[in-house]
Formats: structure tokens, sequence, C-alpha cells
């Protein structure tokens, strides 16, 4: 019913922002898609310009296979979530919900009901008689999550819709969005800076820099494979350890240390190549013997996670971050064994995944621009 | 002994060293009180003036006990043209609220939302502009204006004028009004499908509301204290408005009545009086405090 197309899509604003920078996308039908990103990244005006509320400088999108470019947003039969919410003052919670209803001449009743509806499965049912200034942000937020599920519609738009609820609200809120959407099987473009909101809702998500997609693919192939150290330093509840280190007589070199070089990654590198050796904590080991494939140094911080201890070791100017099931004690001498299977190589200079020759990663990047 | 003689010490200092610092702004805050009250009753004289003279079998310029009498509410209702003028000013200001608020309402919205260049401009200079359109040194040309229109004598003209005067301190203030409400409330009612006049009926005008009724409140205020201009475009004194009539209230040896004029100023400071009172209940006079977010 509703794939989404974007391509080539460019927005330059007057005052020469480039909040898209040349987006090609797909989405699928009833797919759940996130958008990821810092702020001011562009998520918003992608966001506006899929509901018509912005004009693309140029390129194109199409919903359902209809070109919709240049299509007001109330010919695009969506449902938008705002960032700020634009719940109406004057209007109680329900007539609040019931508006977008109201628009399609449902009757009052009728419409009165699935606004109870949908606010019930918002833990709403207390607050239906009030108006929305007599509501905390997060209830705000709520009932705005509410107003664009309360009617049937091809296509969700959220921006940030969970951004303003308490860490408890927040994951239930997100379990029922994701069982929802899997029962209405609506396509879903989801706007969030919260990485682990990304990726435990998407089917598949785009990390976004400056008007650009760095990466687009399921969530687990984001976190596994960042093909950029910037997708890596953003992706990740605990950051990744990005180290930087050069390769020497078939190992690198990091600080005064040597581990080996990643196996998918051997045949792409030189000796003397300048590199970024990029490690998730959770897949690194720490060891209290030494190993020579382990990077040594003196236990700094230790910091309990729940299950497990995050624990940084520092040697020099060197630090990396290690996840170990008890606490080694801080001064301790520690070492810690990356993990060579989930260890990435970036290359220093563009910061790109070393996993192909370099002519084909500086190729697709001219493609990308272009 | 020590400990006495340092605290005696300690209550001295104190004392002398504070009494100039209380006196002076005792003084200060005396003269204060003293000021402001010579300057309230100068202005409450009239009100008192007001609200005595009328109910005064022989009311003179002067705020006086009244020998309390009804006879000049009495008289004045039989006076041919004081049900009629008060009708007159009835007409005129909601006429005129209803071309002010409407017009400005619109303008307002489209200068708040549509980008031009120059915008602002445009709005000071309509500003500047307003002062002249209904002031007395456009007089000449607006009579000949009307004259050429062939309104001369009507209702429909004076309301014209009049509202032409208004409009760009009206478009002023709900501009800055609109300018408050995010766009964000109009992006979701197009998403959600609705028209630009459901829009507008739906979301923007219950919105602007409060400025919406700040504007009414103040034309109608406006065009009910009006003189000049209902005086020039008006002939026949069965449509002059309240303020025209009163100028025409003159005893039979030519002198002012004030007999009359008191009871007919009592009656015609009424409306103003309770539109104040109900706006400012009704929005407590937070023009700017519309939309909190
Ligand atoms: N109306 C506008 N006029 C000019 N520049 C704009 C406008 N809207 C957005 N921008 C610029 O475009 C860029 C992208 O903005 P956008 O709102 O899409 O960011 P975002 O990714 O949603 O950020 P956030 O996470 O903070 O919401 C920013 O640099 C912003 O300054
Ligand atoms: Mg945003």
């Amino acid at each position: 019913m509703a794939e989404v197309t974007i391509s080539a899509l460019v927005k330059v604003f007057p005052n020469g922002a480039r909040a898209a920078d040349g987006l090609d996308l797909t989405i699928r039908d009833g797919e759940f898609f996130a958008l990821l990103g810092p702020s001011g990244c562009g998520k918003t005006t992608l966001l506006r310009m899929l509901a018509g509320l912005e004009t693309p400088t140029g390129g194109t999108i199409t919903l359902g296979g209809q070109d919709v470019t240049r299509l007001p947003p109330g010919k695009r039969d969506l449902a938008m979530v705002f960032q700020d919410y634009a719940l109406y003052p004057h209007m109680t919670v329900t007539d609040n919900i019931a508006y977008p209803l109201k628009v399609r001449k449902v009757a009052k009743d009728e419409r009165h009901a699935k606004a109870r509806e949908a606010a019930g499965s918002l833990q709403l049912e207390e607050l239906m008689e009030r108006r929305p200034g007599q509501l905390s942000g997060g209830q705000q937020q709520r009932v705005a999550l509410a107003r664009a599920l309360a009617y049937p519609t091809e296509l969700f738009l959220f921006d940030e819709p969970l951004s303003n609820l308490d860490a408890r609200l927040r994951l239930e809120a997100r379990t029922f969005l994701k069982r929802l959407q899997t029962d209405l099987g609506v396509t879903t473009v989801y706007v969030t800076h919260d990485q682990s909101e990304a990726l435990a809702l998407a089917d598949r998500m785009a990390v976004m820099d400056a008007g650009r997609f760095r990466q687009v693919g399921a969530p687990l192939e984001v976190y596994q494979r960042p093909s950029s150290r910037f997708v890596a330093s953003f992706i990740g509840s605990v950051p990744m350890n990005l180290l930087p280190a050069t390769v020497a007589d078939g190992g690198l070199r990091v600080g005064s240390n040597r581990v080996p070089v990643p196996a998918h990654a051997r045949e792409h590198v030189a000796a003397g190549d300048e590199v970024v050796v990029g490690a998730r904590p959770e897949y690194a080991e720490l060891l209290a013997e030494p190993a020579d494939d382990a990077l040594a140094g003196t236990v700094a911080v230790v910091e309990l996670l729940g299950t497990e201890y995050l624990v940084t070791v520092e040697d020099g100017d060197l630090s990396v971050q290690a996840t170990a099931p008890e606490d080694p004690g801080i001064g301790s001498r520690a070492w810690v064994r990356l993990g060579e299977r989930h260890t990435l190589l970036y290359r220093a200079d563009d910061g790109e995944l070393v996993d192909a020759p370099r002519a084909a990663s500086a190729r697709d990047q001219m493609v990308a621009a272009g | 002994m020590t400990a006495t003689a340092r605290t005696g010490a300690r209550a001295a200092t104190p004392a002398t060293a504070a009494r100039p610092p209380v006196v002076g702004p005792l003084l200060a805050r005396v003269g204060f009180y003293v000021f402001a009250l010579v300057v309230g009753a100068f202005f409450a004289l009239p009100v008192l003036w007001l609200l005595t003279a009328p109910f005064d079998a022989d009311p003179t310029l002067s705020v006086a006990v009244p020998s309390l009498t009804l006879s000049n509410f009495a008289a004045m209702f039989s006076n041919p043209y004081v049900g009629s003028s008060l009708r007159n000013s009835i007409l005129l200001s909601l006429g005129t609220m209803l071309l002010v608020v409407t017009a400005a309402a619109l303008c307002a919205y489209a200068l708040s939302r549509v980008r031009i260049p120059g915008r602002d401009l445009l709005l000071y200079i309509l500003l500047l502009f307003s002062s002249v359109v209904s002031g007395t040194a456009a007089m000449v040309p607006l009579f000949q204006l009307i004259n050429q229109f062939g309104l001369i004598n009507t209702h429909t003209g004076v309301m014209l004028v009049l509202a032409g005067g208004l409009l760009p301190a009206g478009i002023f203030i709900l501009k800055d009004f609109m300018d408050s409400i995010p766009p964000s409330y109009e992006e979701f009612a197009r998403v959600a499908g609705a028209s630009p006049l459901q829009t507008l009926r739906d979301v923007v005008v219950p919105v602007a509301r409060p400025g919406l009724a700040v504007v009414a409140v103040w034309t109608i205020v406006n065009v009910w204290g009006d003189f000049l201009i209902p005086f020039i475009l008006l002939r026949s004194p069965d449509k002059a408005p309240a303020a025209v009539v009163m100028f025409n209230f003159y005893t039979e040896g030519g002198q002012a009545n004030l007999r009359l004029i008191s009871a007919y100023s009592f009656l015609y400071s009424i409306p103003v009086v309770v539109m104040y009172l109900f706006v400012n209940r009704r929005y407590g006079f937070r023009f700017y405090g519309g939309i909190k977010r």
C-alpha cells in the first residue's frame, strides 16, 4: 500500500542551511523505519518533506507508487506526531485526539469513542476532560501520540514521540508502539536521537549526519558493522572503543601494544597505514593475566551497568573500555582483549570502514555526494 | 562587665547609624503618598462629578453632596434624540467592530504567516498613516471622498472612515498575537486534512480569541468615544451618535444644560465601564498570555 521512496532529495533553506543533501531511500510497505542522528542533522526536515509541510528544493518523493512531491499534506493520508506536540490549548484531550476524525466528518459519539480507545492504550483515561495546559510534558506527548493513532492512515511520521517520557514509561510506550505498528502494519518513519530506541524498534534504520545518510541497514547490522567512525561513535549505549593504530608487520600497533589485524580487513591494509581500531566494550574481554594479543594497562574507572561492570583501563594516553562480570579493583593491572571477530578498522583519514579495497569505497562516496 | 559594655556599644551603634537612613525613606514615602493623593484627587474629581451630578436637582460644575433626585433622568429621556442617539452609537460601534475585527484578523494572519520582503516596514508605514486617516488634518479630503461615494449622512460612511483609521493598529496588535501561535498548530490541521478555512475556524480563531476580544473592545471604545468623524459626516440629528448629541444639549438661554449633560454622560459611560469589567474578568488584560507553552 504505502511504500515510501525518496530520490535525490535536496532541501536548502533560504538561509543556506542544507538540511537534506541528496537523499535516496526506499522504505518498504509496513516497515518500521528509524531515522537517527545528532541534533540539527535534518531528521525533522526530512519528515516534514514526507508530510508535505516543506517543499523539497530538488528530488522526488513517492508514496505507494504515486509521486507526491507537490501534493499538499492533507492529500497524502498520513498521521504525524510533531516534535513540539502541537496540541490545541483550547480543546480538551478528547477533542484534541478526535480532531482529525472531526475533519473527516465522523459523528461525534463515534469519534469520542475512538478517542477514548486510543487514549486508553496510552493510560490517558483519567485526563480526557483536561486541557493541554493542565498536563505534564510526558502526558502531552502521549496525547499527541494518541491523536496520531486515532485515525486510520497509510503512513505514520513520528518526530521523537517519546523523548519527554520517563525511562519506565518510555520503555512501556515503545513496546506498545512496536506492537501496535506490527498489528496495524502501517509504514512508520520514526525520528529519534536515542540510538537504543532506534535499535529496539526499527526493522531498518538510517543514521544521518549533516543532511546525508551515513548508513542504512538493519539495526543489528548497523550495531555490529558501523560503516564509518561517525556511525560507530554514535551507536551503542556504551561508546565504542576507537583507538588510533598503525599497521606494522602483520599486526596493529596500538600505543605500546600489538594486536592482530582482524581477518576480514587483512587483505585491505598495508604496512604503514594509519587506522582506527573500533571495538565494542561488550565484545572485549578483561583479563587478569598478560596475553600477547591484549592491551595492557591499569584499571582507572569501574562503573556498574546492572548485570556487569564497565571497566576503563588506561595506559598512558590510551584508554580502553571493556565489560567484566566482576569488579577488578581500581589500580590493579589488567589486560583487554578486543575480540578479533568483532573488531573493525576505520581509515584514519576519511573514517570509512576498511572492508573493501579503497578505490571502491572512494567511488561509493562520490556517488553519494553526487 | 566587658560583655554588657560590648552589647551596649553594639546596641548604640546601629541606632545612631540607622537614624538618617530611616528618616530619609520615610519622608520620601510620605511625600510620595501626598503627591499620589493630589494627583489621584485631581483625576478622581471628574469621576466624582459624574457620579453625583446626575442625581443632583441643581447640578453645577463643582462636586457637591447632591440633593437626591431622578428628575434629571426623566428630563433626559423626554429629549427626542436620546434614544436614537444611543441606538446609533451602538450600531456604529458594533458595525465598525465587525469590520475591524474581520479585516484585521485576516490581514494579521496573512501578514504573520506569509513571508514577503518589507513586511514589517509596510506595517509601520500603515500604522503611521492611520493617525493621519482619522486625524483632523485629513478631514477635508475625507469629507470629499465620502461625498464622492455618496455616503454623506450615512452610517456606512462613518463606519468605513472609522474602520480605516483603526485597522492598522488593530492589524498590528493582532499580528503580534498571530505570531505567537506556533505554526505547528496549523500544520497538524493541514496534515489531518483540514481546509484553510476549517483551520482558521477550528484552530486559529479560537487560539487567537483573546486577541480578537481585545481588538473588538478597543474598537468599540474608540468608536463610542469618537466625536469628530460622525459630527462632520452626519447631517441629520436623528442619525447622530451619543457623543455628537451631547454636544447639542443647551438650555433655552444658550447655556450648557448640565442637568441633561450629567445624566446623559452617566448613561453614556456605563457600557464602556461594563465592557472593561467584562474583559478584565475574562482575560485579565493579560493580552499576551494567551498561549502558554
Ligand atoms: N525553517 C528553517 N529555516 C532555516 N533553516 C532551518 C529551518 N528548519 C531547519 N533548519 C536547519 O536545517 C537543519 C536541520 O534541521 P532539523 O530541524 O531537520 O534538525 P533535526 O535533525 O530534526 O534536529 P533535532 O534533533 O534537534 O530536532 C538545521 O541546521 C537547522 O538549523
Ligand atoms: Mg527535529
